[in-house]
């Protein structure tokens, strides 16, 4: 389903992005981990657009995307649910929502019912400005927003940070439930123990370089990983 | 009596302002640049209805359709030649491609009509209404003014709050990047958001010019000064705070005028602003939401 085929990115001289390559294949959960500083959120939004890479190809649904702007991989099925949720803050929770449909040429009132239904929390707040949310509700209005253009492959980044354990179960629930309704899932998470449980593969990102790859029950089981990002 | 006169009046120099003020908040907002040319489009808008409908005799309407229309032409091409390339550059760098841009269409003007005043025909010719037997004496354009801007802010507001286009902008000018992640053409939004600014300047011109019909290359610059000084005093990137600006600055220069001297009205106008800025840096309507992280 996703292709990325050797990337490179930079922040000016910054070299953040060295020789990425990996994949997500239809249905699968593919978990990124890796330490502060070692580029999942960069790889992402090179994905998503935001970003250029200076080598290599990116490939979405068997096409490259190289030259399709931010905008449009939105409406071939490709959605982000942003670092720090990013969610418009002045908006209220339905133009939010509203704003996750922009590009759809679906049934709104459908997908809108569909994600109140997974989110009754959102329902409730429907009218309330989004900055006044507590940090969950926003990280669920962010994951409900993203789902509003139905997209193929779902790409999170950190859903799980600044939430109190339960709330991250709970996240976590949302995350299998949405796998199971048939979305592909990109899971970007400092949370390696949680992410590598619900994975079916993992990569591991190091200083902007891939430098281990396997199923997630491998490298749950791996000692290095075990080491460096499970706490023993 | 004498106030409520000079009140109508700065009532209906306030909304002028207030319609040039929203295109100084808007392209703000969701460019994140000041648009020092600004001003210059009201003035190519009223020189357009000028050419049109007081040179070749054609009828009012055509001479307003004609302004519309090249204005919002006009501020689409200037941002997509001048400010797009620069998409991304220090905002300094913006800020002085938008003095250059000005300097340009004022230059561009002089070449064309040159320097000598041109008298523009009122849009209106009947006699001022005059209320309580003369003692409080309104002119038509005055009112008419007032109708207008009146008309276009609620518009202007139904459009924003309500219309899908109208959302995409306020996600705009909040997060550019999130916006993208929406599926908006980021670049699309801020050339409607400059094709809007100047389609209410041209209206800004037209009215400007009924009122006050005299027509040079510079006509424009000190409107818009005033109506950037609205923006600012409202709360710049606020809508609501660039309509209340905007009356309240027509209001205050306009008192200032009757009352104290004409001479004085433009400083007084400014050291309000700065006070204003003083007890509020973000402007009358102005705000910061705090982020939650
Ligand atoms: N806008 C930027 N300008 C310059 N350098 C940046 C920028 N954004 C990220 N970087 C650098 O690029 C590298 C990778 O950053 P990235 O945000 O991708 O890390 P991450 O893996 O998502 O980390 P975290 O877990 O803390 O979110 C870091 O060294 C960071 O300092
Ligand atoms: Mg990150």
């Amino acid at each position: 389903m996703l292709k990325v085929d050797n990337i490179n990115v930079y922040y000016g001289n910054i070299h953040a992005i060295k020789d990425v390559s990996f994949e997500v294949h239809d249905g699968e959960i593919v978990a990124l981990i890796g330490a502060n500083g070692a580029g999942k959120s960069t790889s992402l939004k090179t994905v998503s657009g935001l970003l250029p890479s200076r080598t290599g190809s990116i490939s979405f649904l068997g096409s490259p995307i190289d030259r399709v702007p931010a905008h449009k991989r939105v409406a071939m099925g490709l959605s982000q649910v942003p670092e720090g949720r990013r969610i418009f803050l002045q908006m209220t929770v339905l133009e939010n929502l509203q704003m996750g449909a922009f590009t759809s040429k679906a049934d709104t009132k459908a997908d809108l019912e569909k994600v109140f239904e997974q989110f009754p929390r959102l329902l409730e707040r429907k009218n309330q400005i989004a900055g006044t949310l507590s940090g969950g509700e926003q990280q669920m209005l962010a994951m409900g927003r993203a789902l509003m253009s139905r997209p193929k492959l779902l790409m999170l980044d950190e859903p799980s940070m600044g939430l109190a354990p339960i709330l991250v179960e709970q996240i976590f629930e949302i995350i299998k439930s949405l796998h199971k309704a048939g979305t592909t899932i990109l899971l970007v998470e400092q949370n390696a123990e949680m992410a590598l449980k619900i994975a079916d593969r993992a990569y591991v990102l190091e200083s902007g370089r891939i430098t281990v790859s396997g199923t997630g029950k491998e490298l749950a089981a791996s000692d290095r990983i075990k080491k460096a990002y499970l706490g023993g | 009596m004498q106030f409520l006169s000079f009140l109508i009046s700065g009532l209906s120099l306030g909304s002028v302002y207030a319609l040039i003020a929203l295109g100084y908040t808007m392209v703000y907002g969701i460019a994140k640049m000041l648009n020092f040319a600004h001003g210059d489009v009201i003035m190519v808008g009223a020189y357009l209805i000028y050419v049109v409908s007081t040179m070749q005799g054609l009828p009012i309407w055509v001479g307003f359709l004609a302004s519309v229309v090249g204005c919002t032409v006009l501020g689409m091409v200037i941002e997509r030649l001048a400010y797009k390339p620069l998409r991304g550059a220090q905002s300094l760098a913006v800020l002085i491609t938008a003095i250059g841009v000005s300097y340009f269409l004022q230059n561009a003007a002089l070449l064309i009509f040159g320097s000598s005043p041109k008298s523009f025909t009122s849009v209106i010719s009947k006699k001022p209404l005059s209320l309580f037997d003369g003692a409080l004496v309104i002119s038509w354009e005055a009112i008419l003014t007032m109708i207008v801007s009146i008309f276009i802010m609620i518009a202007l507001t139904v459009f924003i709050n309500k219309s899908k286009q109208g959302k995409a902008m306020r996600a705009v000018s909040e997060d550019r990047d999130a916006a993208q992640l929406m599926g908006i053409n980021v670049n699309r939004t801020i050339t409607l958001t400059f094709a809007i600014g100047s389609a209410l300047a041209a209206v800004a011109g037209i009215l400007l010019c009924s009122s006050y019909p005299t027509l040079t290359p510079y006509t424009g610059a000190m409107p818009g000064i005033k109506a950037f000084t609205a923006a600012v005093f409202g709360g710049i990137g606020s809508i609501p705070g660039a309509m209340l600006g905007g009356v309240l600055i027509g209001i205050i220069q306009m008192l200032a005028n009757g009352y104290i001297s004409t001479q004085l009205s433009d400083a007084i106008v400014f050291a309000v602003l700065i006070i204003v800025l003083l007890v509020k840096p973000t402007g009358l309507l102005g705000k910061k939401i705090n982020e939650k992280v």
